[in-house]
């Protein structure tokens, strides 16, 4: 969904269907499979509580469609495009 | 005894709210993370003991990612504290615990406190209390913080841990899976045998699992330090090939992975679906289409309301101080101490106390965003225009609060993540026009532009944001290049905001501002008092007094020619009048030409008046002109004129560098002088109108008042937080210089198209 033309971040283990964060529409929901980007970014997000297998769900898009508003272990936390691309899910139905 | 109490936790769990039920201290809080900065510190007395308790800033992990992180961690790892108390919001406890996890392990007495049970109780969350402090070995006090309730317990529990031995003895460790608890111990042995911190060994194992660069380093300071960072290391690549991660991720994981056997032992989740109210709110006032324009029109509120609501009790003080100096001038005989108090101090500090409704207002709606839980909305839906210049929007936060005030604004970048945004930010901010340049604006727009005044105002608003923006811009593509850390913002619960609070905020920023009105304005008032007061004795080029003569004494004639005139007539139509049934002087026709003869009288006297009052304006003027105000302003002026501005606008502007209000208060002693004082502000308007000032030279006045160095303090708040002169005198230069530039493209540009002249 975001910059489509830019070639994607390699994350370490790569997912057969290829689905990021940044995929998902309002009011979908994920499985974290794999966070990738720099190590800060990394483990900043893994100690607000965005783990693998953690749940999360994408509540809305801000009005000039970037960040991205995400529910995540009960919390309401905010996350740009690009950074949300770095983050691989399975969609949950 | 003394004890030192940390109080520490997650951005905006209530830390600071805890802290201040504890002292009664009157710190922050505002619904929204970042709001305290520093840590503060404060004591409360119980049975014979002193509790000295430091509120610090609020942090999600102790890994040391901010500055902020940074402080918290040292403090708490050095022997300062005796006990910490940790604040977790009980509406947010699974994430609120991973920072508890890593408390626990740092080994010190711990108390649990959770906070903002009223949120968990609506949100149908069950805690089982008892169950909660058995798994985390420590104490677990719920509490209200906002009401009050629970805070005598959290007092008694603090006293018992600080004081009873057998309290502190009951520290569990978090459990790991077994495949890191095999390295945990390893490095835990070598350690102890070593005895190489004075830390917590089991922590300083840990941290060296997750490769912490400053636990690595005090480790090998040490004798035996080698030897262990050998093992960290074989143990570190261990468990990174077994769990096919970083070791600080696996740990993290792991810490959550116990927090969520935790959870399903002490919560219970009701099952009625509780409603989301801030959700619901949100999805008006971050919809992707009602967003932006809900927040244009919340600023465009604040500002309205601050300007209309504002001019009603600003009628009120103009009154009493017109009152109070005709009772002083009626009291004491015309003399220097009379004009000393008159002119100088009431002229000058009066000038600024017409816009305290102004100033207050404007702050408590500040305040109610910062309460509400908005400002954190704010940050969300700017994001996008501020990444534009390399910035998170969460730097928009400081730059709300500008309109405040700059001062706090720039001591609240430090919300920010890296030095580079931290300074972007602390640049841009003064462009924010912050209260004390809304008088300026308030008095010339008011005398300028009457009916459009609050558009005008507004327009000020929005050109200092984009001259802000655009500088940000500017900066982030030349001297301060680079991008800007993840935007990972948490959006808390939107919170009723207590009226406790609102009031208390109002009044500690609009105290500040009468403080400043009694020490750097008063003295400023009279410092430009004496500047035009002396010299006493003046030459001046044209006798005013004869001429102030010639002039009664031509419209006295032209009074009797008009009188005569009338007359005339009268006696012509009386003579052509022919009626028994009326008497003559309620005819018809007599009673028109009486009409017409007052009209014109009256006409006259008012173009008199006219002719008087200018002629006076042009004597005051010419006064001033040779006092040391004038020839000061006549130096300056030179540089100035290019912009329509004359030596006033020049003193204005010179005196307005120290504080922006002062630009009003100098206007006001310079129109005051001599004048009649029973014109209060009304004088200093219709003076600014009539010294040939434009609409045109009063815009591009008011842009140049924007955009050049707020004050004195903003300077001092920018050396503080960027940490050199460079760049301190960088922002000075470069204000100077863009208001220069863009009140000079209004003033030209005008000319041209004949705008506003
Ligand atoms: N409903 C409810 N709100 C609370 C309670 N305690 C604090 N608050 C509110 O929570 C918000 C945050 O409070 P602060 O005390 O500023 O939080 P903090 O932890 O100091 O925040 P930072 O300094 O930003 O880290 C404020 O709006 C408080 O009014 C509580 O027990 N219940
Ligand atoms: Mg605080």
């Amino acid at each position: 969904m975001f910059n489509f033309k830019r070639p994607r971040h390699k994350l370490h283990i790569s997912d057969e269907n290829d689905l990021r964060l940044s995929d998902l529409k309002p009011g979908e929901k994920g499985r974290i499979t794999e966070i990738g980007g720099s190590e800060n970014f990394r483990h900043r997000l893994i100690e607000m509580g965005l783990t693998r297998d953690a749940e999360i769900c994408v509540d809305k898009y801000a009005p000039l469609r970037d960040p991205m508003e995400l529910i995540v272990k009960g919390y309401h936390l905010s996350l740009r495009g690009m950074d949300a691309e770095k983050i691989a899910v399975e969609r949950i139905v | 005894m003394n004890f030192n109490i940390a109080v520490a936790g997650n951005p905006n769990c209530g830390k600071t709210t805890i802290f201040n039920a504890l002292t009664g201290a009157k710190q922050r809080v505002g619904n929204w993370p970042g709001v305290t900065v520093e840590k503060k510190s404060g004591h409360y007395n119980q049975s014979d003991h002193k509790f000295d308790v430091i509120d610090l800033p609020g942090t999600y992990s102790l890994a040391a990612f901010s500055a902020e992180e940074t402080v918290v961690r040292q403090y708490l790892e050095n022997d300062e504290a005796d006990v910490v108390v940790n604040i977790i919001d009980a509406s947010n406890l699974e994430r609120n615990l991973f920072l508890t996890t890593q408390l626990i392990e740092l080994g010190k007495p711990l108390v649990l406190v959770l906070n903002m049970m009223d949120m968990a109780n609506e949100k149908g969350l069950q805690i089982d209390v008892d169950t909660l402090a058995t798994l985390l070995g420590a104490p677990v006090v719920p509490v209200v913080g906002r009401t009050g309730e629970g805070i005598d317990l959290l007092k008694e529990k603090i006293l018992r841990v600080s004081t009873e031995i057998s309290m502190k003895a009951r520290l569990i460790d978090i459990c790991y899976p077994r495949d890191l608890e095999i390295e945990i111990d390893k490095l835990h042995q070598l350690i102890q045998v070593n005895d190489v911190t004075d830390k917590h060994s089991r922590w300083t194992s840990i941290k060296l699992l997750e490769s912490d660069k400053q636990t690595r380093d005090e480790v090998r300071l040490h004798s035996n330090g080698t030897d262990i960072l050998d093992q960290a290391k074989i143990s570190v690549g261990r468990i990174e090939g077994l769990f096919k991660d970083t070791g600080r991720a696996i740990i993290s994981s792991a810490r959550y992975g116990f927090i969520q056997g935790a959870m399903r032992e002490c919560v219970v989740e009701s099952l009625v679906d509780s409603v989301d109210y801030s959700r619901q709110i949100d999805r008006v006032l971050t919809n992707r289409w009602l967003g932006l324009p809900i927040f244009g029109l919340f600023m465009w509120l604040m500002f309205k309301l601050t300007y209309d609501i504002g001019s009603i009790p600003m009628d009120w003080i103009d009154r009493g101080l017109v009152a109070l100096m005709n009772f002083i001038s009626d009291l004491l005989p015309d003399s220097m101490f009379a004009s000393l108090l008159v002119d100088g101090v009431i002229g000058g500090v009066g000038a600024i106390a017409v816009f305290l409704p102004n100033i207050f207002i404007l702050f408590l709606i500040i305040a109610v965003l910062e309460d509400s839980g908005y400002m954190a909305r704010v940050a969300f839906i700017m994001d996008r225009v501020m990444h534009n210049i390399g910035l998170h929007g969460k730097a928009f936060i400081p730059m709300i609060m500008g309109f405040g005030c700059n001062v706090p604004a720039i001591m609240g970048t430090r919300i920010l993540e890296s030095r580079r945004d931290r300074i972007l930010t602390v640049l841009i901010n003064p462009f924010m026009s912050c209260s004390a340049r809304l008088p300026v604006y308030v008095l010339v727009a008011g005398a300028f532009f009457p009916e459009n005044a609050a558009t005008v105002i507004f327009s000020m608003y929005i050109l200092g944001i984009v001259a802000a923006i655009g500088s940000g811009k500017l900066f982030s593509r030349t001297i301060l290049k680079g991008m800007s850390k993840p935007f990972v913002l948490e959006l808390p619960p939107y919170q009723r905001p207590t009226l406790r609070s609102l009031v208390l905020h109002t009044w500690e920023r609009g105290y500040l501002f009468i403080q400043k009105m009694g020490t750097v304005i008063l003295v400023g008032s009279v410092i430009i008092w004496v500047l035009g007061y002396f010299p006493t004795e003046v030459e001046l080029d044209r006798d005013y007094g004869s001429e102030r003569t010639t002039l009664t004494l031509e419209y006295d004639s032209q009074f009797i020619a008009l009188e005569s005139k009338f007359k005339k007539s009268v006696d012509q139509d009386r003579s052509g009048y022919h009626s028994e049934m009326i008497v003559y002087e309620s005819s018809s026709s007599y009673l028109e030409l009486l009409e017409q003869y007052q009209l014109l009288k009256k006409e006259l006297s008012s173009e008199k008046n006219q002719q008087l009052s200018s002629l006076r304006q042009q004597e005051i003027g010419d006064i001033t002109e040779q006092k040391w105000i004038g020839r000061v302003g006549k130096i300056f002026e030179p540089i100035v004129r290019p912009l329509g501005f004359t030596w006033r606008e020049s003193v204005a502007l010179i005196t307005g560098f120290v504080a922006k209000e002062i630009v009003v208060s100098t206007y006001g002693v310079l129109f005051g002088v001599g004048e009649d004082v029973d014109e209060g502000s009304q004088g200093v308007i219709s003076g600014l109108r009539s010294s040939g000032m434009t609409p045109l030279v009063a815009l591009s006045f008011l842009v140049f008042t924007l955009l050049y160095t707020p004050c004195l303090a903003t300077v001092a708040a920018i050396r503080r937080e960027t940490g050199t002169w460079a760049y301190t005198l960088f922002s000075i230069a470069y204000s100077l210089g863009l208001a220069y530039s863009l009140a000079f493209a209004v003033s030209y540009f005008g000319r041209m198209f004949n705008w506003l002249s």
